[in-house]
């Protein structure tokens, strides 16, 4: 039985259905194509997608109108995949409960990614996302601990969310002030020294020489950086 | 906003009351004047009455009867009070009449009919008119009064010519901007349209050229070619979003979402999405915020200042092919917030000004760097501010200034 996630891709474009098309199935997806409305139902109907690419402007009604319709027949996660960039209609796509509204033109890496994300939130990670792998430790989500050649260690509650949050955005720098607002609920003043001391203690439990870290980066300044696989 | 529109508004409506008074009252006094002068038809021309009644020694002959009219009739009271002649004079009407009866009569109405007289040598001509047919009303008036109508007049006037003027100004300005408003959404519609017809090709040329680009079966030159074509789409990306931008915050159709920040945050996710977007290694990024600017706020619409300092820190990478120095710099230059992009030069920039500094735009309003610091100025006048730009040679700096009362230390 196919396992892969199924994606309803509605855009009037044929070219550009294909384009993401193949984007979507070399990421591991299964891909329905519909080019309106009446085509994007009946998909619906058939074939329970697991998340809709849906365009804004289509020849037979527009993908505003269409996502409380397409929700009626089921709770689905629809990312809006739209040539119109105005705030407002970013924000009428994400007032109509739309999970992500991304703006064409797009690369494909930040499509697939935003995509992941969103089927992530929804149906949680699929099971390699259980477990973040940082050279000889690997990090268990589920049971918040970390697993070496030396033994296990568990993390804190705020370790956990630190690291969680860096993962999420694992390769690219995340900014102390992000940091600190994923850890104290709001932007905090004042406790860059706090996320030093929790940053130093996660170092000791996931990296191998915490004075010399490889993946759990300072980018001076800035933030941190949870490094990728290849760049550690 | 909505005090200034209640304002007018009722400056509009008290215009209009005056501007109806004054021209009722107008109204109201021509209809007088000409129904005055029209009111004597009413009334028979007295002195050719007069000419017409002849005293022939031995009775009064009265020949002007036609003058008189059907409805009318005459009388004439003698020196000594007694009438001596009259034409078909009511039964209502006395004989006699003392110095204070004629006192009354020749002003009002002699037994409600309203008469006219006129002096004669003989005595005094009286001419009565049926009763209820004229209204009489005598009038009289201090001179000093007298000599101010025309200045009233003059007031009244030149009230009514000036709320005249008033309104066809409200008017007409209100007609200019609707026009003008047409236009604009014209011509932003236009904008929108080709902006939004150029996303869908764009969006295939960026993803198979980044599909190219990763191709680990291609020759490294020909995925280095694909990665310039993603890139240069990327480039006409934004071009496309500063234009939208643009032009948005020229007609004002971009309202501020102002909330309070920390720009110290703000330089440093700019920063970080610029490092995160891909800087190449050849450029440097170093962020400088002291620690007395770190809890500084502002309320600033978040979105459109990270544009800006993206916007300068872009510049800073597309003038300078073979790399640089960015340094993206939050100081408090006294009661200013100053967000400062620094490229080429480093933190250890010149800080003498250039002989001519270039301004930010032309004469015509375009702009000599380009769309993209078009806007980062739009961006802060919007919130208040200015943007300079301060460039030796090589190295470029933009700053952009916010005004004392948003920052808060």
């Amino acid at each position: 039985m196919d396992m892969r996630q199924r994606i309803l891709l509605v855009d009037d474009e044929p070219e550009l259905r294909r384009m993401v098309a193949s984007l979507l199935t070399g990421a591991g997806y299964e891909v329905l194509e519909a080019a309106d409305c009446a085509q994007a139902r009946a998909a619906m109907a058939a074939r329970r997608p697991d998340a809709v690419l849906l365009d804004v402007m289509l020849p037979d009604g527009d993908g505003f109108s269409l996502l409380p319709e397409l929700r009626r027949s089921g709770d689905v996660p629809v990312l809006y995949l739209s040539a119109r960039d105005e705030n407002a209609a970013r924000l009428q796509g994400l007032g109509l409960g739309a999970d992500d509204y991304i703006t064409k033109p797009f690369l494909p890496q930040e499509l697939i990614l935003r995509l992941g994300a969103v089927l992530r939130r929804v149906y949680g990670g699929r099971p390699e996302d259980d477990a973040l792998t940082l050279g000889p430790a690997t990090v268990h989500w589920g049971t918040g601990t970390v697993t070496r050649p030396e033994g296990e260690v568990s993390l804190t509650a705020k370790e956990f969310a630190l690291l969680k949050k860096l993962a999420d955005n694992r390769g690219n720098i995340v900014t102390i002030d992000a940091l600190c607002a994923a850890l104290w609920d709001g932007p905090m003043v004042g406790y860059e020294n706090t996320l030093m001391v929790h940053i130093r203690r996660l170092r000791e439990k996931i990296e191998a020489d915490p004075s010399h870290p490889r993946y759990l980066l300072t980018v001076r300044g800035l933030g941190y950086r949870l490094a990728r696989e290849e760049q550690a | 906003m909505r005090a200034r529109n209640g304002l007018k508004a009722a400056g509009l409506v008290a215009a209009s009351a005056l501007l109806i008074v004054v021209l009722t009252a107008a109204g109201l006094l021509a209809f007088i004047f000409y129904n005055m002068s029209a009111g004597r038809d009413w009334t028979a021309p007295s002195e050719k009455v007069s000419a017409a009644l002849i005293w022939s020694g031995n009775g009064y002959t009265f020949t002007g009867e036609e003058l008189l009219g059907e409805q009318r009739w005459a009388m004439l009271i003698g020196l000594d009070g007694q009438v001596v002649w009259s034409l078909r004079k009511p039964a209502d009407v006395p004989e006699a009449y003392s110095l204070t009866d004629v006192a009354s009569f020749t002003r009002w109405y002699l037994n409600d009919y309203p008469v006219q007289c006129r002096v004669r040598d003989d005595g005094l001509l009286v001419i009565g008119s049926p009763k209820g047919s004229v209204w009489k009303h005598d009038m009289s008036m201090g001179m000093d009064v007298l000599l101010q109508i025309p200045l009233w007049f003059a007031f009244l006037f030149f009230l009514a010519i000036g709320c005249v003027l008033g309104l066809a100004f409200l008017f007409l300005r209100k007609w200019f901007r609707q026009a003008q408003q047409v236009r604009d959404t014209a011509r932003s519609n236009w904008v929108n349209g080709v902006s939004h017809d150029i996303r869908t090709p764009l969006s295939m040329v960026m993803g198979y050229a980044n599909q190219l680009e990763e191709d680990p079966a291609l020759p490294p030159a020909r995925r280095e070619q694909a990665a310039i074509i993603r890139r240069q789409s990327q480039t006409i990306r934004d071009l496309v979003n500063d234009l939208n931008l643009t032009m948005r915050l020229d007609y004002e159709m971009q309202p501020l979402r102002r909330a309070r920040l920390r720009p110290a945050a703000l330089v440093r996710q700019a920063a970080a999405d610029l490092i995160n977007g891909g800087l190449e290694d050849r450029y440097s990024l170093e962020v400088d915020v002291p620690p007395e600017a770190e809890e500084v706020t502002l309320l600033a619409d978040e979105g459109l200042l990270k544009r800006a300092l993206m916007n300068l820190m872009n510049n800073g990478v597309r003038h300078n092919p073979d790399g640089c120095a960015i340094t993206v710099r939050l100081a408090l230059q006294g009661a200013e917030c100053a967000l400062e992009v620094d490229s080429a030069g480093g933190p250890g920039a010149p800080e003498t000004p250039p002989t001519a500094p270039p301004s930010v735009l032309n004469e015509d309003g375009s702009a000599p760097h380009g769309t993209g610091l078009k806007l980062v100025e739009q961006i802060a006048r919007a919130h208040g501010g200015r943007f300079e730009i301060v460039q030796n040679g090589a190295h470029f700096r933009g700053r952009i200034l916010l005004p004392a009362g948003q920052a808060q230390i």
